[in-house]
Order: structure tokens, then sequence, then C-alpha cells
């Protein structure tokens, strides 16, 4: 039971959490600032118009929206929030997820690249590059997590007996794993200082120029399934913060939104005092997150055997 | 109150900031003067520590106070002169920064306890800094920096060393407190292993400031770009004070039944400062760098003596006094001659005997000795390293230190002949002047008087900072 | 509990690993302050209470002053003043440097592990955080041109070595005197760097060691 609650709040919630980010950047301008439901009336007004597309376009374009939702979607599912049991659970299914949410990029990709514009190509091209060394990062926390508590699955990681915590033996080597994440987070879903999401320049976008062809209800699909995406992200961060082992489920809840909100404020106060990288400072801003990964790595095969 | 003997200078040296260039050379010469004379009252044994768990009075340490001390007097009446004729743009900051020095140098001489020690000797790495680039120039600048960073982090390297020693204390659950005396006593208790790996970074990081190949680099560009008083200073007397680092730390290996590991390093490091000192020297165009590499060569001597032992070590000591003595008397005089000519430049200088007879003397003398001639003391200590190296069997090395001796011979006479005679391409700017050259002649005569007569006292004193290692003063 | 003193050691290594990458001098002395405070902050946490004495509370007071505000201060004052903002051209790249730390962090681990000392609990990790500190300070100094650079890699080795001697001695030989005095003296070697480094930086309008060719045989 509690299972459907979290995820059900979890697939409903979603996009209110950008509207906090645009909060905290606003308040960080000065400004007023869009309602934190700004997001909830973007998808709505999108599913209520139709869809454009060009006569070049063949049925991958009208593939990639789906896909990609649905595979961010599908994540979600297996995601212990708030402690609870995920909905499925296998052993091994980390790594099923990740090449899940591959196939989701592979397909906004692609969608893009057969819009035929040189814009699009070029976006694809970094998005790919870019993701393809935040995939090494992941993967070292992912061995990581292995050799920490001997599991592969979302649902062992922040359930099971050994769960993962700050508060068990070599927990410092999580700050690690957080200061990591929280870069990869940045990058895989276009944040400042990786990418800007409300840039107006097409040759300075990554993720953005990709869907610039899709409209109506396709735009509302890949929306949300970025902020699924952001979600998932943070709500791993979460966890790995904070194990929620309470004993009552609403005390567990409560305290897992209320940590996912400090994370959602952190990326808005990121964005808020960085700026832009340069196009080539980003993949080093990818690799020093995999090497404060591989630091913990290697510290938890050094000292801890 | 032994304690006295630095932080005397270190107090004048302060209120020299606040005085006028005039007044301040004369409490320069004043503090010099005293400074000597609490020298000679500890070393007649009147002066006894304060703070015994810090400082204390060791044979060796006594002697290199008495020659850093003497060395000052010298260069004190020196700059006394030199500061007159020169344009300086600081001259209280000079004056407190030799008076510092002095303090600083006392302080190493007197330490007792291996971390006190590191941080006098850091201290004289930093507040010798600014006597280097007193001047200004760019190149003077680049010696600094050079000066500056690489000792600081070579003299971190001895830092860790020493923490070793102290990781060597602890395996060995010794509760004695850390100064070299106590740690003499229980040296055998010591981790060998520890002690071992400790040794090897307290001598690359001593060695770096004392000048061994190849740690080296910074030692001709600091010494060249020095005012020279300074540049006699840093060479008489402060890498002396290095040396001293390395000394004690080698006595305490030899007493924890280390004595080979540590003298084969040293003898590796003075045969590659030799060899290198030597062949630089060869071919140099520049007086003063040439000095510097005629010091790191000495270095080596000195190193090299060490690491032999038996009746070497006693020539070692010998070669420190008598190589301090020369080598800052040379570099008085080449600062009489740099000031004469404004130019570093051996090609550009000729004709010495005419232009400046009577600094020619002291030049000519210093030569003689420094090529390790009679009636210098270096060559008798040269010479009784030499046979206490055949003493030990070690034919090879001494090959190498002949080699070593013959090349620096033939390169400085050849510096030395272009100079003194030959034609002067530039003119004389500023004659030479009395009080310029008695410091010289004053340390060249003690270096002569030394070999012909020695004091009871200073045998003694060189013999009891020997035989603790097995260090004889008869072959 | 969270185990304090391994959480500030990740810090320590932390910001080894981001001043190796980081191109921003301000960024640079930044990190620097947060190693300094952490440095001195990890003999107290690694030794307990017990052995707290006044004397020492207000040791480490000093302490944390001189190395996490004071240096910084006068670094941040020094590249004020020679106004560069970042390493344009380091020696060695940036990419490649974050690579050697990483390498570096490998090589102490190995050494930790081999060393067979018999290190206290928890020991283990301060020794591979100071050879891991020690070695990337050295590598900054041979890896970047900027003479500040390569100031804040000599306090990198200095923090390294006092975390070694925090690690491996038992503290009832080197006493707070002899600390303080070692403390001074990177203090005022810090200020002299700083000197020069002006005076550098007036003279060949900008502090670059790659300008320092002059002297050399």
């Amino acid at each position: 039971m509690e299972t459907y609650i979290t995820l059900a709040l979890a697939i409903v919630t979603a996009p209110l959490f950008p509207g906090i980010i645009l909060k905290v950047k606003a308040f960080f301008a000065g400004k007023q600032g869009p309602p934190l439901f700004i997001k909830y009336f973007t998808v709505m007004k999108l599913l209520r118009k139709g869809s454009v597309y060009s006569t070049s376009t063949s049925f991958v374009f009208k593939l990639g929206p789906t896909v990609s939702f649905t595979t961010a979607l599908i994540v979600l599912l297996f995601f212990p929030f708030a402690g609870s049991m995920p909905l499925f659970s296998f052993h091994g299914d980390v790594i099923v997820l990740f090449y899940i949410m591959g196939i989701g990029r592979f397909f906004t990709v692609i969608a893009a690249l057969d819009t035929a514009s040189p814009f699009e190509g070029m976006g694809a091209a970094r998005e790919v590059f870019f993701s393809t060394i935040a995939e090494v990062t992941i993967f070292t926390i992912l061995i990581l997590f292995y050799r920490l508590n001997g599991s592969l699955s979302f649902g062992e990681y922040f359930t099971g007996e050994t769960h993962i915590s700050p508060m068990n033996a070599s927990g410092a080597l999580l700050l690690f794993v957080i200061v990591a994440l929280f870069m990869v987070l940045l990058t895989e879903n276009s944040r400042v200082p990786v990418d800007d999401p409300a840039t107006h320049l097409e040759l300075t976008m990554i993720h953005e120029v990709m869907i610039l062809d899709h409209s109506g209800p396709d735009l509302a699909l890949i929306e949300l399934g970025s902020f699924y995406k952001l979600f998932f992200y943070s709500a791993f961060i979460t966890h790995i913060i904070c194990p929620f082992t309470f004993a009552s489920g609403a005390v567990n809840g409560l305290i897992f939104f209320a940590i996912l909100t400090c994370i959602y404020i952190a990326i808005g106060l990121t964005e808020s005092i960085m700026a832009r990288f340069k196009m080539d400072l980003v993949p080093q801003f990818i690799l020093t997150s995999f090497a404060l990964v591989f630091f913990a790595a290697i510290l938890t095969m050094g000292v801890l055997q | 109150m032994i304690e006295f003997i630095f932080i005397l200078p270190l107090a004048t040296g302060l209120t020299a900031l606040a005085l006028p260039a005039t007044l301040g050379r004369i409490l320069l010469l004043l503090t010099a003067l005293l400074h000597i004379q609490l020298t000679v009252m500890s070393w007649l044994g009147k002066l006894t520590p304060t703070f015994p768990s810090y400082f204390s009075a060791s044979p060796e340490g006594l002697l290199i106070l008495m020659v850093t001390s003497f060395i000052f007097v010298c260069i004190s009446i020196y700059s006394f002169s030199y500061m007159k004729e020169t344009e300086m743009e600081n001259k209280p900051i000079f004056i407190c920064c030799m008076l510092l020095f002095l303090g600083t140098m006392s302080m190493v001489t007197l330490s007792d306890h291996p971390i006190v020690l590191w941080i006098a000797i850091e201290a004289t790495t930093l507040v010798s800094a600014p006597l280097i680039f007193i001047h200004r120039s760019k190149e003077a600048l680049e010696a600094t920096w050079k000066y500056v960073l690489i000792c600081s982090v070579g003299i971190a390297l001895a830092l860790l060393g020493y923490f070793f020693v102290t990781l060597a204390m602890d395996l060995g659950n010794i509760n004695a407190p850390m100064t070299f005396t106590s740690l003499n006593t229980v040296a055998l208790e010591l981790d060998p292993l520890w002690l071992k790996v400790g040794f090897i970074f307290v001598v690359i990081g001593f060695g770096t400031k004392m000048g061994l190949a190849p740690m080296h680099t910074w030692l001709p560009d600091a010494h060249s770009q020095a005012p020279s008083p300074a540049s006699a200073l840093l060479s008489g007397a402060l890498l002396n004070c290095a040396f001293l680092g390395i000394y004690k730390t080698h006595v305490l290996m030899s007493v924890a039944g280390l004595g080979d590991f540590s003298g084969n390093i040293l003898i590796g490091f003075g045969l590659v400062s030799m060899l290198v000192g030597a062949i630089f020297i060869i071919g140099q165009p520049d007086y003063k760098r040439m000095l510097a590499y005629s010091s790191i060569k000495n270095m080596g001597i000195i190193a090299f003596g060490v690491g032999i032992g038996g009746f070497a070590l006693y020539g070692a000591f010998l070669h420190i006094i008598h190589h301090s003595l020369l080598k800052s008397s040379l570099f008085l005089s080449a600062g009489n001659i740099l000031l004469g000519f404004g130019t570093k430049q051996v090609q550009r200088i000729g004709g010495i005997i005419r232009h400046l007879p009577k600094t020619f003397v002291s030049f000519f003398a210093g030569f003689i000795g420094i090529s390790g001639l009679p009636p210098f003391g270096m060559f008798i200590s040269e010479v009784i390293i030499i046979f206490g190296a055949f003493q030990k069997h070690r034919y090879i090395c001494v090959a190498l230190f002949l080699l070593a001796l013959t090349l620096v011979g033939a390169g400085i006479c050849r510096i030395f002949m272009s100079m003194s005679y030959g034609e002067a391409t530039d003119r004389l700017q500023i004659e030479e002047k009395a009080l310029r050259l008695l410091p010289s002649y004053a340390l060249l005569f003690a270096s002569v008087a030394l070999c012909v007569w020695m004091p009871d006292i200073v045998y003694t004193i060189i013999l009891d900072s020997i035989k603790i290692i097995g260090g004889t003063t008869h072959g | 509990m969270i185990n304090v003193t391994e959480s500030i050691l990740v810090i320590t290594l932390l910001s080894v690993l981001l001043s190796l990458g980081s191109t921003r001098l301000i960024a640079l002395v930044k990190i620097m302050a947060l190693q300094g405070i952490m440095v001195s902050l990890t003999p107290l946490f690694l030794r307990g209470d017990d052995s707290l004495g006044s004397g020492a509370i207000i040791f480490f007071q000093i302490m944390i002053l001189i190395k996490g505000l004071l240096i910084p201060s006068l670094l941040y004052m020094a590249v004020k003043k020679i106004a560069i903002k970042r390493e344009i051209e380091p020696i060695i790249g940036y990419h490649a440097s974050i690579l050697v730390g990483l390498v570096i962090l490998i090589i102490s681990v190995f050494i930790t592990s081999h060393l067979r000392l018999s290190l206290p609990a928890g020991h283990d990790m301060v020794l591979i955080t100071a050879i891991t500190t020690m070695a990337a300070g050295f590598f900054l100094m041979m890896a970047r041109s900027k003479a500040i650079t390569q100031v804040i890699g000599y306090l990198m080795l200095e923090n390294g070595i006092y975390l070694i001697g925090t690690a491996l001695t038992k503290h009832s030989h080197t006493l707070y005197v002899v600390e303080f005095g070692v403390l001074l003296d990177l203090l005022v070697g810090v200020m002299i760097m700083g000197i020069i480094l002006h005076n550098i930086n007036s003279a060949f309008d900008d502090a670059d060691t790659t300008l320092l060719r002059r002297l050399k045989d």
C-alpha cells in the first residue's frame, strides 16, 4: 500500500519541484518569479495544443517523446521512494534501469537527428558526448555500492538489511558520492553550469536544442519525462544522505520530501551563483565527478578491505 | 642564559628597523662585537641553557657558532663601508635582516630539539631572502624566488624526516624527551627502518639548504645575486648551519648503529656535489657564480669527509672552519671588485693587480687557499680527508675526489689569471677602502694562524664534536 | 553516528582533488582555506577529548585562525593585487592533473597498505590523505607556472606533512610551543613569498615563473 502511495505522490509531485528551482532563482534575482505550479500549467497548456510535424520527418520523430517519457516513468517504478518497497525489484535492476534511461536518450537523439536540422545534430552530439562521460561516473558509483553492500538493485540499496547509509563504517565516503552524483545530476538534467535550460541561443544549447521541433503533447511528454528524470536523481541523492528507516511511513515520507526540497533548492542555488561553463570545461567537470567516486572506490578497496 | 646569544641579535635587528641607517650601521657593529663576546663566554662554559629541553651548547654547535660569529664581525665591518658606497633602497631592512640572519643562525647552532632546529633553519631562509633581493633587479628577484621556494620545499621534507624519527621513537616505545642529547642515549632502541627513512629525508631537506648536488640549483643564483656581504654570510655561515642539521642526525644514526648507511649516503652526495661544482666552475663566465660553485664543491668535501668518518671526520671539521674563513674573505674581495668594476663578468675585468692592488693581495691569497694550496688551512684539511679515506680503503672515492680537486684548481686558475692580469674593458668606478680590505685580510690571517697554531680549546672542541661517532684527530 | 574524523579527511581529499582541477585562482585560495581548517581540525578528533588541555584548545584555535583565515587572506590579497584570475596555460593540463590525482591516490593507498605499520584504528585513512596531499602539492608546484599556484602547492605540501605528523606520532613528544614555531615559520614564509611575488609582478608585468629564465649556466 505504502508503495503505491509514495509512487503516486512521486508521479504527481514531480512537476512541482522544478517550480521550486525557479522560485529560488527568482529570489536571488530579486524577482517575484513564476507561481510554484508553473510546470503543471505548462504541461496542461501543451497537452491542449495540437502537434505540428515537419514533412521531412519520419515516424522516428514521433516515437522520440513517447519513448523518453516512458523510460523515465519506468525508472520510477523501481525506486524505493521514502524507504518503501519499490513496485518492482530484481537483482541487477540498477544496470537495466540506467540502460533504459539510455534508451530514452537514444530516442531523443535519434528524433533530433531525424529532423536533419544542423543545430539539433550538434546538440545531439554534445548530449551524447557528455552523458557518455557521466555514465562512467554512474557505473563507478554502482561498483562502489556493490562493494559497500553487495547488491545491485535500488530496493536492496536502500531497504535491505545492509542498506547504504552515512552512519555505517566508511559512511564518510558517501560524501564523495553525494558530491559526484550532484554533479552528474546537473549534467544529465541539463542544468547550469553544464547547460542552461533557459538559454535563447541555439549554438550554446545542449539538450534544449534537440527538442526545438517538438510541439504540443509531444513537448509535454518530453517535459514530463525530464521532470521525472530530475526527480529520480534527486531522490537517489536524498536516499544516500538519509536512509529512511523510521518506523512510520508518514514520517519517512515527510523527511523524504523535506530533503528532496533541499536538494532542489541546492540546484536553484547552484544555478543562481554559478555561471555556465565554457563548452570545453564541461568534460573536466564531469571528469571531476568521476575522479571523486573513483577516489571513494579506491578507498573502499585499500582501507576497508 | 645561553639563549641570549640569539635573542640579542634578534632584538637589535628589530630595533634597527626603527633607526636611521647611520645609527643602524653602528648598531650592526656593536651587536657583532657583543655577539662574539657572548660566544667566547659560552665557549668558556659561563653560559648555561635556561630551556634545556630546546637548547643546549653542543660542541659542534659551539664550533660553528664561533665561526659564524667571527665571520659576522668581519662582515659587519665591511658592511659599514659597503653600505655607504652602494645605493640601497632600504638600508634599515638590510641591517635588520643581517642581524636577524645572525640571530637565526645562532639559534640553529644552539638548538637541541630537532624541530626547533628545523624552525631555526627555515627562519634563516626567510630572513635572508630580503637580503638577496635588496637591489631589486630582475635577476635578484628570480634568485630570491628560487631560493625561497626551493629551500622551503626542501626544508619541509626535513620536517617530514624528523616526523619519521618521532615515529621511530614511538615504535621503540621510548618516552625520553625529544632532544638530540637524550635521543643519543636511547638511540639503539629506535626503530631502524624509520630512522633510515627519516635520515634520507633530512639529508635531502637540509642538503638542499646546504647546497648538495643535485638539490643545489638555487645556490649559484642566490650567491651571485646577493650583495657581497650577504653572499659572504650565506656561503661562510649559512651552509654550515644546514650542515649542522645533517651532522646531528648523522650522529644519531651512528649511535644507533646505522653509521655505515648514513655515511654512504653522505659520501654519495658529497662526491656528486664535488663533481658538479668542479664541472660548472670550468668555463664559468661570472666570478661570483664561480665562487658559489666552489662552495658547492666544498660542501661536498665536507659531506664526503663526514661520511668517511674516523680521521677524515677531523679533516671535515677543519674544512668547515677554513672554508668559511676563506670563502667569506673571497666574497668580500669579490665585492670590492664588483664595486670597482661594476660587473660580474670575468671577461670584462682585467688588471686587478694594477687597479686594485690591495684587493689583489687578498684575492690572490684567497684563491691560493681555496685551491687547496699551503699555507692555508684547506690544504691540511683536504690532505687529512684523503688520508682518512685511504685508511678506510675507499680508493675509488679518493680518485674521484682528486679528479674534482684538479678540475677545480684548473678552472679557478684560469679565471683568476684573466681577472688579475690582462686588460680591463671597463673603467674603475670606486676605489678600494681600508675598511673593506681589513676584514678579508683578517679572515685570511685567521686561516693561516689556525694552521700554524691551533689553540687547545679549539682542538678539544673539535675532538668533542667527533669522538661520539668514532672520529679521531690522529691517523 | 557519522564518523567525524573520516568525514574531515574525506573533505580534505576532496579539496585536494578540486585544487588539481580548479582553473580559477580565487577558487583555489578558497579551497586552500577549507583544507587548512580541515587539516587543523584533524588532530582534535583523532585524539578524542580526554587529552585536551586548555593550552591545546588555544593552540588549535590559533592554528585554525592562521591556516584557515590568515594565510588564505594573504593569498587572496596577493591574487587581487597581481590581478590574475586564472591559470591560462598550465604546464600540465587540467584533465591530466585530475587523472594524476587519481594515480597519486592509488599509490598512496598502495603505500599505506604495504607499510604494515601498527597504526591505531582509523589512522590508515589519515596516512592516505597525508601522502596524497603531499604528493598533490608537489605535483601542483611542478605542473603550474604561475608563482602563486606554486605557493599554494607548497602550502599543500606542508599540510600533508602536518597530517603525517599527527597521524604517525603520539603527541607526547612534540610540544605546542614547537608546533607553534613551525606554524609561525609557515606564516612568515607565505608573507615573504607574497612580497617577492608582488615584486616579480611589478618587475616582469606578470607573476609567471616561466619568465624567470635569466639565471642559468
